[in-house]
C-alpha cells in the first residue's frame, strides 16, 4: 500500500496546467519533488492536500480516498509550506499552544527538544526571526505530533549550510524509523545526500519518478571544447548546456557508447533535459 | 542527532466536537482583531441623548470585517484549512465567533440602555429607545450583516472589502428604514418606541421574533458560506 497514490491528476488554469500527474510514495521513504519555478510542483502539493480541486484524477492517501476521509488523514500527515508565514505577530508560545490542540498524537516532549535544538525562543515571535528561523519552527511543529508522512516545501532555502545539513539529518533519522518524507526542492544536492526517490515535474507532466540512483544512471554528462558538438552527436543529446571553455551535453546512457562521459547529476538533468522521458 | 518519537499507533476520533472548540480557541487566542473587545467600550454610545442607536451594532459589524482582513493578512484562512479539520468547520467556527462578539456586544448594551432609561432626560428623538424591542429589532440588523458579509466574504477570502461594502450598506438601509418607520409607523412610534415597561408584552414579541430572525438568517448564511468555501480554490 503506498503512504500517497496520486493518479492522472489534472488541474487547469488559464495559463496553465497540470496533465496526467501520477506518482506514489513508498512508505519509510524520502522522496524529492524537483522541477523548475512554474513546473507544478506547488499546484501538485496543493491538489494533494485538499487546498484546490483537481479538474481529475484520484488521491490516495494510505489506501484511503483523500476526499472521503480527509479529517484522519489530516491528522496522519504534517505539512510545512517553507517559513511560518501565517501570524507572525503572535508568539510562537500562542501559535503552537492552538496548533497542538489540532492533534491528539502531539508530543510535547519531542516539540521542547526540536525547539531547544533549533534555538528558537518561545516568547519571540515570527516577525523577530529571520527566514530561517521561520522554516525551522515550521519543521518544528510539522514534526511534532508523529505523522507518518510529512510534506515538506522547499524546507531547507534560507538555511545556513550547517542548519540545512542539520534537518537532511533529521529526515533521514525520520525515514528510518518508517516515517515517509515528501519534500520539493530547487536545491538539488538536498536530494543527492538524502533522497531514495524522485519526482520530476516539468511543464504540469511528471518527466519521472523512481528510484534517484536508477534515475542518473540513465544519462551521462560529456564535455565539448571551442569546437562544440559534432553534427551526428547532437541529434542524440538529450540537452546541451554552454559553458565558459566549451559545452556539456547530456545524453542517455545508451547513447555514450565512446564518448567520455561522467555519471550525470540531478543538476545536470534539471537543466539539461528537454525531453526526458516518463517512466513509472 | 536523533529524537525519539514517541509510540504512535493509536488512530484518534477526532469529534466535531474537540475540533469546533480547539478553532473557537484558535478564533480567540490568534484570529480575533483587537477592534472586537475594544468596540465593547462602544456600548456607552446609548446613553447619548439623541443618536440613532443602531449604530453601536454596526461598530460590531466593522470589528468582525477587520478580523477578516486582518486574517488575510496572517494567512489565516491557509493556516486553518491545512489544520486537520473540515472547510464547513473553519466556515462554522467563524460564524460562531462573529455570533459571540455580536452576543457580548448586545449584552454590554443592557446596563448602558438601563442606564439611559434612569436618566432624567427626554427621549431619543433621533429614533429608537434603547428598549426590549430595539434589541430585537438590532438583532434583525446583526442577521442581516452576518448573511450578507459571509456569503459574499466565502466566494472569496481576498476580498473582504468587497464583501463588507454589500453589508455595511444593508446595515446601512436597515438604520435609515428602521428609523424613518419609528417616525411614521404608528405601532413603532406609539408602542415600541415608549420606556419599558410600557407595552411590553409587545416588545418582548419583537425581542423574540428579532431573535429567531437572527437565528435563521445566520443559519442561512452558514449553510451557503459553507458549500461556497467547499468549492473554493485556496
Amino acid at each position: 500500500m503506498s503512504v500517497l497514490a496520486v493518479n492522472k491528476l489534472c488541474k487547469n488554469y488559464p495559463s496553465f496546467r497540470l496533465d496526467d500527474v501520477s506518482f506514489c510514495l513508498e512508505e519509510g521513504k524520502i522522496t524529492g519533488f524537483i522541477g523548475r519555478n512554474g513546473a507544478g510542483k506547488s499546484t501538485t502539493l496543493k491538489s494533494i492536500l485538499g487546498l484546490v480541486h483537481p479538474d481529475a484524477g484520484q488521491i490516495s492517501f494510505f489506501g484511503m480516498p483523500f476526499n472521503e476521509n480527509e479529517l484522519e488523514i489530516k491528522s496522519r500527515i504534517a505539512f510545512a509550506a517553507g517559513e511560518t508565514d501565517y501570524f507572525p505577530h503572535k508568539k510562537m508560545r500562542t501559535l503552537t499552544e492552538v496548533t497542538k490542540r489540532f492533534y491528539p498524537l502531539w508530543d510535547e516532549e519531542t516539540y521542547a527538544r526540536y525547539m531547544k535544538s533549533f534555538g528558537l525562543d518561545e516568547n519571540k515571535t515570527p516577525s523577530e526571526l529571520s527566514s530561517g528561523m521561520r522554516v525551522k519552527y515550521s519543521l518544528a511543529l510539522a514534526l511534532s505530533h508523529n505523522a507518518e508522512l510529512i510534506i515538506l516545501d522547499e524546507p531547507t532555502s534560507g538555511l545556513d549550510p550547517v542548519s540545512r545539513d542539520e534537518l537532511l539529518d533529521i529526515l533521514m533519522d525520520l525515514s528510518e524509523r518508517g516515517t515517509t518524507i515528501f519534500f520539493s526542492t530547487h536545491i538539488t544536492s538536498d536530494l543527492d545526500k538524502c533522497a531514495d526517490d524522485i519526482v520530476f515535474i516539468r511543464s504540469g507532466k511528471i518527466a519521472a519518478f523512481g528510484s534517484l540512483d536508477e534515475f542518473l544512471s540513465r544519462y551521462r554528462v560529456a564535455r565539448f571544447g571551442e569546437e562544440g558538438i559534432p553534427q551526428r552527436l547532437r541529434e542524440k543529446a538529450q540537452g546541451i548546456k554552454r559553458m565558459r571553455d566549451g559545452t556539456q551535453a547530456l545524453f542517455l546512457a545508451s547513447d555514450a557508447q565512446g564518448l567520455t562521459v561522467r555519471t550525470a547529476g540531478l543538476d545536470d538533468i534539471m537543466t539539461m533535459a528537454r525531453d526526458a522521458q516518463s517512466e513509472n | 542527532m536523533t529524537f525519539k518519537a514517541a509510540a504512535g499507533g493509536a488512530r484518534p476520533a477526532k469529534n466535531g466536537a474537540g475540533a469546533m472548540r480547539a478553532l473557537l480557541i484558535k478564533e480567540i487566542k490568534l484570529s480575533l482583531h483587537p477592534t472586537i473587545p475594544i468596540f465593547l467600550l462602544l456600548s456607552a454610545m446609548l446613553i447619548i441623548p439623541n443618536y440613532p442607536y443602531y449604530v453601536v451594532f454596526f461598530y460590531t459589524g466593522l470589528a468582525i470585517f477587520f478580523t477578516c482582513l486582518s486574517g488575510r493578512e496572517n494567512n489565516d484562512v491557509f493556516y486553518t484549512a491545512m489544520l486537520p479539520v473540515r472547510k464547513i468547520e473553519v466556515v462554522r467556527a467563524r460564524i460562531m465567533f462573529a455570533v459571540l462578539a455580536e452576543a457580548a456586544q448586545l449584552l454590554c448594551a443592557v446596563p448602558f440602555a438601563v442606564l439611559r432609561a434612569r436618566l432624567p432626560l427626554p427621549q431619543n428623538s433621533v429614533g429608537m429607545d434603547a428598549n426590549a424591542a430595539f434589541f430585537g429589532l438590532s438583532l434583525v440588523m446583526l442577521g442581516i450583516f452576518n448573511f450578507v458579509f459571509f456569503t459574499r466574504y466565502y466566494k472569496n477570502i481576498l476580498k473582504v472589502g468587497y464583501a463588507f461594502v454589500w453589508a455595511s450598506t444593508a446595515m446601512a438601509v436597515y438604520i435609515a428604514a428602521a428609523e424613518t418607520c419609528d417616525h411614521v409607523v404608528p405601532f413603532m412610534r406609539d408602542r415600541l418606541d415608549t420606556p419599558d415597561p410600557a407595552y411590553l408584552s409587545e416588545k418582548l414579541a419583537v425581542l423574540a421574533a428579532g431573535a429567531a430572525i437572527f437565528a435563521l438568517l445566520t443559519l442561512a448564511a452558514a449553510a451557503e458560506s459553507e458549500r461556497s468555501f467547499e468549492r473554493l480554490d485556496l
